[in-house]
């Protein structure tokens, strides 16, 4: 799911990584890591303490590493405190994503000097069938009335607080099912605890830095 | 641990699961209630003696509700006891299922 929010994330026609809010593409991320442990059988949750169910590894080094780090916290036993915890150790979730995206060969890697000086990162789509297809699983996730996969009602429920479901489908579109992504945001037990911690956690982030004006 | 058991009444077939449906236990829940919608046009997953349910367990009974959709037969969730019944609440899943007090058979 890692690979799937970065897609959801790369601009189509710049290669750039965009985000129509602060962080959000990061929130997204650490709710990613927190999907895919759960897909993988690692962790588990009930109405209120998350727990680590299965230490073995998954494959994935990035997930891997993450596990490891909140074995070490026995004293973490909610999502939010996860979130948050995986939220301040967020810096490499999305180069190793980009880096597994650019082995598969969907994306490739480019940099270059914006007025002589700025570093300037593109990550082109090689192949835009695979970004399309994350999209279209979303568009009918939301715009359906049957029951969708729980892994599309996981990436429903991460786009929707990071602000990526505006790359998926129109305003007006969004609008017009607004119950219906709300209720998809509530229907799994993680995903309705990590939507909130993510908004949780964006809203003490905002608490926190000065505004400027 | 979880017990699960199975038996036809009035054209439903009933799945009865006993215990704690959470991720140890998540993939027999599915398997079973996956094979019941397989092969029955009217499935009822009785959870009357059910203790726990995790976020996995719910996973469980979503994906046999998506497959029960997709063949286009019946599935019913019953008896709930009351926490379970509060994680379906919160979840928000009696929006997607159809939650009985008692079997519908």
């Amino acid at each position: 799911m890692l690979e799937e929010v970065v897609l959801l994330a790369v601009d189509e026609t710049s290669g750039g990584l965009r985000s129509t809010r602060e962080f959000g593409t990061a929130y997204a991320l650490v709710g990613a890591v927190f999907f895919d442990l759960a897909l993988a059988r690692k962790i588990d949750t009930g109405t209120e303490a998350i727990h680590i169910v299965d230490r073995s590894p998954t494959g994935s080094a990035t997930l891997d590493r993450v596990l490891a780090a909140m074995d070490q916290r026995g004293d973490l036993t909610t999502v939010r405190q996860w979130i948050d915890e995986i939220f301040h150790r967020r810096d490499d979730l999305e180069g190793e994503a980009l880096s597994s995206l650019i082995r598969l060969g969907l994306l490739r890697h480019e940099k270059s000097k914006r007025l002589w000086i700025i570093d300037v990162e593109r990550f082109p789509l090689v192949d835009n069938r695979p970004q399309r297809d994350v999209r279209l699983r979303l568009a009918e996730a939301i715009l359906s009335d049957t029951i969708p996969a729980t892994r599309d009602i996981m990436l429903v429920s991460i786009a929707e607080p990071c602000g990526l479901l505006g790359y998926v489908l129109s305003e007006k579109q969004l609008a017009a099912r607004r119950e219906r992504i709300q209720m998809l945001c509530n229907l799994e037990t993680i995903s309705r605890k990590v939507a909130g911690a993510i908004n949780a956690l964006d809203a003490t982030l905002h608490q926190g830095i000065p505004r400027m004006m | 641990m979880i017990q699960l058991s199975e038996e036809t009444r009035s054209g439903w077939r009933v799945v009865s699961v006993s215990g704690r449906a959470d991720s140890e236990a998540a993939d027999a829940l599915e398997a079973a209630l996956r094979s019941a919608v397989k092969t029955n046009a009217r499935v009822a997953a009785d959870f009357a003696t059910l203790d726990y349910i995790s976020s996995a367990g719910l996973r469980a009974v979503l994906e046999a509700a998506r497959a029960a959709q997709t063949r286009g037969s019946e599935f019913a969730v019953c008896g709930l006891s009351a926490p379970v019944r509060k994680v379906f609440e919160m979840s928000g899943l009696h929006h997607v299922l159809r939650i009985h007090g008692e079997l519908p058979c």
